[in-house]
């Protein structure tokens, strides 16, 4: 008997179970990281003192929140009224190519919202190819494609898989015999879908439309390239404009209080009714429904989103860059930034597992108030803005941690706090599957809790930890304002040189770079989306359960 | 942390023949002051949140290269005891000693990795990422690799499963799972076999084959078994003690022939054996009841006095019936037979709505809706409790 063994029986935790000291140690040292962003900008806010009220009730103030909300309501309905018939259509219709479009539809993920917006200009604006075909029919001039409209069209394009996920894995996992049921006491099939299917889907829309709505206020390249002023593009526009920071920092906890607003929201729409299945047992399949002679159309209605928000991007960006080979145009340079987009995502990946195994194994295994307190302080990178992160670690580095700051370990730092959440999600749903007792076996064999850890636990969540870490590269190889601010100087990222050129209009320059962006963030969508189909549904689509209990589960479904 | 039963334990091991004996006679055999390999004092345990124990005041002592049983209905907390022994569970109160040392306290808890015990789970919870060899093996870590492999080859083969080395547990049946599950617990050459409601995930027909195989397997290894069960005929067929557990605590243990025969408790003839408890009034040795008179005997030192309002046992086999005359009182009606080759059993409805079983030769049937009187065979004496 040791000292520690007796001293040990003082702990107490829900299930009696004690966890080991290291996991403890660990995931306090990262729910505490993940908690500095946040820390330093209410602090940083609260030294602003009296320019805060100032800076809030100003006039301009006033009309980015007008601005930011407008767009937030329009992209969010679009995006719903988008992505429910195609759930829809690819779960129970009798659409043709199903299989195929069911996984087309959910690829404009890989679009990073700026190489969007430059396809979307070059089609739709005034002066575009779209403009260019149609004036042959007499169509004089487009409507200004800058503005609110371009970036509602390519923030919809970009988000509505997110709603898409959701919603299918609600569908997928419903009991038809709800449906049958509505059917049998007399609903005719446009009512029961109303009154059953509808209301049933309601918590997954309601999260779909919260990754949506963070989404949009957290997006910087596309609004900003559409010349949309939101409250993130004011934010790095003062960030890069002028010397004082009180400004972007005050605006950041004003968005920071939107975030937390539209995760209330969420909750809110919940309503107290249960979602899940009242009885045990198998779920059948459904019937899929003959549309009969509307099979075509419902084909058009899931392929038209992949055609704008995939094929015609696409197409543009292969324009482009044939046309730059043939007139021996100048492109970015490609090896540098390509090498140092795949660095940094495989870092941020790995980092982000090694980060989340702790917290996740904890909230799985080892339910206590603080392993809840934990799992909840990693949310907070779900609801944080890439911007506010990105600001908040620059101050922290300029203050604290100074010699990270300007060195690539600042900005993986951020992409661990942005995308914790999503990792710990995948850990979370792929632990939930290892059955305890193996564990408990392993134990009763003679392997300490540690070691438990790694020759059992850690081998099973396998898959759990490939889902994360590939969003993880996904998320990174993408993300755009928080690599602008915290890459060191001169360190390019494919993102980062694309960004550059776009902004100077110089959109024909970035097709190599953009291309490769899209092929390598392809690869893990593919691959999230495939490895999902062959187990008869999306891996997103079987992790969003319609009961979800946080947010942040919505998180994981996000890419 | 050094086992000091451990050389003890190997000794018995490599002479199987000796421990055969041990356990294959009466386990009383051993001297009572010998300590237990497994044994639980008064122990308490309860899980957080519920006011209630899982199991209070509990005490069992099973003794080296014993086979004792737990029989429980589901809920009783029979698992918990379990995962006390393993060390899963931290107990409130009481002692808990394994191999004589004591393991599990208010105020101490040695992890279930320095136990020293083989469990084997339910679900068998193999590692679906290893194959047999390496689930086998896993226990046998700090052995040079050329000995683990020496030691798994005899543990495979005793529980019939060499040859299946480099499968995965996937591709494995149920029945073949459980044999992995069993080596696995046994290579590290464990203190004590626990296990979990083995046969339940089983179907009826393999269950008996697998039964008669485990009890082989724990004979040859000589080792130390608890096994846990809700299923009677498991617990009488397999082990040399039954524990028959109550609410929380053991109520009675003895051979499963004592068990049977003597019952402690109504609870505990209910878990030993399917069967019927009827009221009715002691008086002068025997039980006047409605379905019939019948000679009684009593199974605790309880006395019982005239007039007493008392429980009869009634069981399907010890009972028959005969065709009532007209003067018999107490006739009950045949209700329905179920035909079962050797035997039919009879449904009987007394006439207060209470129904009996009646298990007889299946010659000379009596037919459905005949007036009946009870009677028990042999006259037989009926165990009766006190109310």
């Amino acid at each position: 008997m040791t000292i520690s063994d007796v001293i040990s029986t003082g702990w107490k935790s829900t299930d009696g179970k004690r966890p080991p000291a290291f996991l403890l140690v660990s995931a306090a040292i990262v729910a505490t990281a993940a908690l500095i962003p946040v820390v330093y900008l209410v602090a940083r806010s609260i030294n602003a003192g009296s320019d805060w009220i100032d800076i809030v009730w100003r006039p301009s103030t006033a009309a980015v929140f007008g601005r930011t909300f407008l767009l937030i309501a329009l992209v969010t309905i679009i995006s719903v009224a988008v992505a429910v018939p195609i759930a829809w259509l690819t779960v129970k219709s009798n659409i043709p190519l199903r299989r195929v479009l069911s996984v087309a539809a959910v690829l404009p993920l890989v679009m990073p919202s700026f190489v969007m917006a430059t396809t979307v200009i070059e089609m739709y604006s005034p002066k575009g190819v779209l403009q260019g075909w149609l004036s042959g029919l007499g169509v004089e001039r487009l409507p200004d494609i800058y503005g609110l409209g371009g970036a509602t069209l390519v923030l919809v394009l970009m988000t509505y898989p997110y709603v898409l996920l959701t919603v299918r894995g609600a569908l997928r996992r419903m009991d038809p015999a709800l449906e049958e049921a509505a059917r049998a006491m007399g609903y005719g099939p446009v009512h029961t879908f109303r009154a059953v299917t509808l209301p049933m889907l309601r918590p997954a829309i309601a999260g779909g439309s919260l990754l949506v709505a963070l989404y949009t206020l957290s997006d910087f390249g596309g609004v900003a390239l559409l010349r949309y002023q939101t409250f993130t593009s004011t934010i790095m526009i003062q960030y890069q404009s002028s010397i004082d920071r009180t400004l972007a920092a005050v605006l950041s906890s004003i968005l920071v209080a939107i975030a937390v607003l539209l995760l209330l929201g969420e909750g809110f729409t919940r309503g107290r009714g249960a979602y899940h299945r009242s009885t045990v047992g198998a779920v059948r399949v459904s019937r899929r429904i003959d549309i009969g002679r509307w099979r075509w159309a419902g084909a058009a209605i899931v392929g038209i989103p992949v055609l704008i928000g995939l094929l015609i991007p696409v197409a543009v960006l292969i324009h482009w860059l044939v046309r730059g080979l043939l007139n021996d145009q100048q492109l970015l340079p490609l090896l540098i930034p390509a090498r140092n987009s795949l660095y940094i995502s495989l870092l941020a990946a790995v980092t982000t597992v090694l980060a989340a195994l702790p917290i996740a194994i904890l909230a799985v295994r080892f339910q206590s108030r603080l392993s809840r307190f934990f799992e909840r302080a990693i949310y907070i990178g779900f609801g944080l803005p890439g911007v506010v992160v990105a600001l908040s670690l620059v101050f922290f580095g300029i203050n604290v941690a100074r010699p990270l700051y300007q060195s690539i370990w600042m900005l993986i730092f951020a992409f661990v706090v942005l995308f914790l959440p999503a990792s710990v999600g995948a850990l979370r749903s792929s632990l939930l599957q290892v059955n305890p007792r193996v564990e408990e076996a392993a134990q009763s064999l003679g392997r300490s809790q540690w070691r438990v850890i790694f020759s059992v636990t850690v081998p099973l969540v396998m898959p759990g930890a490939l889902a994360g870490g590939a969003m993880v590269f996904l998320l990174t190889m993408k993300e755009l304002p928080a690599t602008l601010i915290l890459s060191p100087i001169g360190y390019r990222t494919l993102s980062s040189s694309i960004w550059s050129a776009a902004s100077e209009a110089f959109f024909a320059k970035t097709a190599a770079a953009a291309l490769l962006l899209v092929l390598v963030a392809g690869v893990p969508t593919a691959y999230l989306t495939l490895r999902g189909h062959s187990d008869g549904a999306d891996e997103s689509d079987r992790v969003a359960e319609s009961d979800r209990q946080s947010p942040a589960e919505t998180a994981e479904v996000a890419q | 942390m050094k086992m000091p039963w451990r050389r003890q334990k190997i000794d018995i091991s490599v002479q199987p023949g000796v421990t055969m004996g041990v356990a294959g006679s009466e386990a009383a055999g051993v001297p009572s002051t010998e300590a237990g390999v497994i044994e639980l004092q008064g122990v308490e345990c309860s899980y957080p949140g519920s006011d209630a124990p899982a199991i209070s005041e509990f005490n069992l002592l099973v003794k080296p290269g014993e086979f004792v049983s737990i029989l429980g209905r589901s809920g009783a907390g029979k698992t918990t005891a379990l995962r006390v022994v393993a060390g899963f569970e931290r107990v409130s109160s009481g002692y808990v000693r394994v191999g004589g040392q004591l393991v599990g306290s208010s105020f101490v808890h040695v992890p279930p990795d320095q136990r020293r015990i083989g469990l084997v789970f339910q679900d068998y919870a193999l590692f679906p990422h290893l194959t047999v060899a390496k689930n086998v093996e896993f226990g046998l870590k700090g052995l040079p690799a050329e000995e683990r492999r020496v030691r798994i080859a005899p543990v495979l083969k005793m529980v019939g499963m060499s040859g299946y080395e480099s499968r995965y547990v996937h591709e494995l049946s149920g029945g073949q799972q459980q044999r992995v599950a069993i080596a696995r617990a046994l290579a590290p050459d464990p203190v004590a076999l626990l296990l979990d409601e083995p046969f339940s995930n089983l179907d009826r027909q393999l269950r008996a084959a697998l039964r008669r195989d485990i009890k082989r397997i724990v004979r040859e290894s000589g080792a130390t078994t608890l096994l846990v069960t809700h299923d009677r005929e498991e617990a009488l067929a397999t082990s040399d003690r039954v524990a028959v557990m109550g609410e929380n605590s053991i109520e009675q243990i003895g051979t499963p022939e004592e068990v049977y025969k003597n019952p402690a408790s109504a609870a505990v003839a209910k878990l030993i054996g399917p069967c019927e408890l009827i009221p009715g009034v002691f008086r002068g040795g025997v039980v006047v009841t409605e379905a019939g008179v019948f000679p009684t005997r009593v199974t605790t030192d309880i006395r019982m006095a005239d007039g007493q309002q008392a429980l009869a046992l009634m069981r399907a086999s010890e009972l028959e019936i005969v065709l009532a005359g007209e003067e018999d009182q107490r006739t009950s009606t045949v209700e329905m037979t179920e035909f079962e080759g050797e035997f039919t059993e009879y449904s009987i409805r007394l006439d207060s709505g209470t129904l009996l079983r009646v298990r007889r030769r299946a010659e000379d049937s009596v037919d459905v809706g005949s007036r009946v009187t009870v009677h028990t065979r042999g006259d037989a004496k009926v165990i009766v409790f006190p109310v």
